[in-house]
């Protein structure tokens, strides 16, 4: 409290003389403040009126050029938030807490990503595989599942909207393909589709088909009356309805639903891949988890979590680029 | 004018080739925009009283007709009724002598808010009209260009419909209900979400577009002021059930005199027994005004 009575009466000196700004006490005060003469001197006595003026001019400097960007010192914090998060792993590790087959150190999972990105004594990769690799099968099976999951369930989620007594068979049934756990029906899957890729995509695809079809067929039902009628009023017919307003309508939402539906098939990956999962990084995971190889438990963990990162950044580019009109 | 003799294929434009040139004076057939209203009855759902009830209004071409009236008195209904986003359960909206049956480009909305389509451009939403019907892509530019210039948003063209303020969009909407080269332009309480000087600028920018057009205006407001001034007619309604309760002829005040000089105009003798004679109908009818 202190310090702000004295700045109050730097300002009132620098009020007594507005042609020296930099004169005297003033120049001891934050860079924000010092160009500023105040224009209404606070009445006498109500000194702490006047405190929330002196931040909200300091808070106007912190836009100045020259300043170290907002986003910059976001990032600054957050790396040093993770390199404080590593030294305290490897502080543990280190000091021998649980036996390092349990709990390795960040330096030998580090270490492990050298070795299953090439060859090591050898073996190719883990499993015979890259670490890439692995990721490439991943990535490219929950590809075709989302895909077949948008193909599919956009026109079904128009036809669920359009169709209500299609709504009253199909809603229910699509709830309780949401509900269930993407392991309940992988085991039928397997008995029905054998164990090679195609129950791995049929699951990703069962996982990531309901977000799709809900978030069309809402979209598709709230589109505003009166946006309708504005292009029916300008001359066009049903299919023109649809082309010029139905579709750019929906869309923000749908890209919401696909958005959803990406990270829900994302995290049935490994579920997807404990069967026959190599290669696959979910494979690489569970095959390693049965030989207590941590370290590449571990590691395939970190790259699951950073590639689900990538792919919902990509997303979000994406809808950027193509529902720019979103909110409005 | 000379945009017709360039253009003269005539590309499924409903009035000939003269459509498309709103500002163009004597293209319109001299018919167009007739509006007749017969024993009309509505209602919202089956179980509830009509919202309008048996009410007839005939409108002749080049009419600027103000609805005024309390709130659900019906006036917006009448509008969407006019304009075929909606079907009365009795009697018949016919328009330059057939059956309202679906919304048409011939018949232009303006809604309350300016309801533009954010994924298109200011000129996108323009365009779209004549883009729907079939016009071809520097003809199009043609009819932005015109109609942008004419509502003041030349400079604005590019730019998306959330960028533009109240006012500006608008008056996108006016010149995307324009494009179509409107016989009937129908407005639903346009400016009441503008700010008072906006909406001023705005009353005489209509009015000069109805000048120009020839176009039949019907125009749903809650001012009295904003009605005397615009039209050329004000139809006083009443609520449950929605009915007319005057019908004034008023000749017109803002469109004969300019916007220069509104202030004398609202201060006219003239004028304020007109406010007076349509304050106290509404008053009479037990509501009073929003």
């Amino acid at each position: 409290m202190s310090s702000n009575f004295i700045k109050i009466d730097e300002k009132y000196s620098g009020q007594e003389a507005p042609g020296s700004p930099a004169a005297g006490p003033q120049a001891t005060l934050a860079a924000g403040a010092t160009a500023e003469p105040q224009v209404f001197p606070p009445p006498n006595g109500a000194a702490r009126y006047d405190t929330p003026v002196e931040s909200g001019s300091g808070q106007r400097g912190r836009k100045r050029p020259g300043r170290v960007p907002r986003w910059v010192k976001q990032v600054a914090v957050q790396l040093s938030a993770i390199a404080v998060l590593i030294g305290i792993w490897w502080a543990i590790a280190a000091a021998e807490v649980w036996p390092p087959l349990l709990l390795p150190g960040p330096q030998d999972v580090f270490q492990q990503l050298f070795v299953i990105t090439g060859y090591h004594d050898g073996i190719r990769g883990y499993s015979n595989y890259f670490l890439q690799e692995h990721l490439w099968y991943s990535m490219s099976r929950l590809l075709q599942g989302v895909a077949y999951a948008i193909v599919l369930g956009v026109p079904v989620g128009i036809l669920l909207a359009v169709v209500t007594p299609l709504k009253w068979i199909f809603g229910p049934a699509i709830d309780f393909l949401r509900n269930l756990p993407p392991l309940a029906y992988f085991s039928l899957l397997v008995i029905w589709f054998g164990i090679d890729d195609t129950p791995k995509v049929a699951l990703l695809f069962l996982a990531a088909f309901p977000p799709v079809v809900i978030a069309t067929a809402d979209a598709v039902r709230s589109v505003p009356g009166e946006r309708v009628n504005a292009v029916r009023m300008l001359g066009a017919n049903r299919f023109q309805t649809i082309l010029h307003v139905t579709v750019p309508s929906v869309m923000p939402e749908v890209m919401t639903g696909i958005r959803l539906a990406t990270g829900i098939a994302f995290t049935t990956v490994v579920a997807a891949e404990t069967i026959n999962g190599i290669p696959g990084i979910g494979g690489m995971v569970s095959d390693a988890q049965r030989y207590n190889a941590t370290d590449v438990v571990m590691l395939g963990i970190i790259v699951i979590g950073l590639c689900g990162l990538a792919i919902d950044t990509l997303i979000r580019l994406a809808d950027r680029l193509l529902v720019p009109w979103r909110g409005h | 004018m000379s945009l017709v003799s360039e253009t003269a294929r005539g590309a499924g434009s409903r009035s000939g080739s003269g459509a498309f040139l709103p500002v163009a004076p004597g293209k319109k057939p001299a018919a167009a925009g007739r509006i007749s209203l017969a024993n009309i009855v509505h209602s919202y759902s089956r179980e509830a009283a009509p919202v309008i009830d048996g009410l007839s209004l005939s409108i002749e071409p080049g009419e600027f007709v103000c609805l005024v009236g309390p709130s659900g008195c019906g006036k917006t209904t009448l509008l969407k009724l006019v304009a075929g986003f909606e079907f009365p359960e009795g009697g018949q909206v016919v328009v330059d002598g057939s059956k309202v049956e679906r919304p048409d480009g011939d018949r232009a909305v303006v809604f309350q808010h300016s309801n533009l389509f954010p994924w298109l451009s200011v000129r996108g939403n323009v365009e779209l009209g004549p883009k729907l019907a079939g016009i071809g892509r520097a003809e199009r530019r043609e009819i932005s260009d015109r109609l942008l210039d004419m509502v003041g948003l030349e400079d604005a063209a590019e730019k998306k419909t959330w960028e533009l303020s109240g006012g500006m969009q608008q008056r996108c909407s006016i010149a995307r209900a324009l494009a179509t080269d409107p016989a009937i332009i129908l407005m639903d309480e346009p400016f009441g979400a503008l700010d008072a000087i906006t909406r001023e600028r705005l009353q005489d920018e209509i009015l000069d577009i109805w000048r120009n057009s020839k176009s039949t205006i019907v125009f749903v407001t809650h001012g009295v002021d904003e009605a005397l001034y615009l039209g050329t007619r004000v139809v006083v309604m009443g609520d449950r059930p929605g009915r007319i309760l005057l019908d004034l002829p008023i000749g017109s005040f803002g469109a004969e005199t300019g916007g220069d000089v509104r202030r004398s105009v609202r201060d006219s003798t003239a004028f304020l027994d007109l406010k007076r004679k349509v304050r106290d109908t509404i008053g009479h009818s037990g509501k009073e005004e929003d």
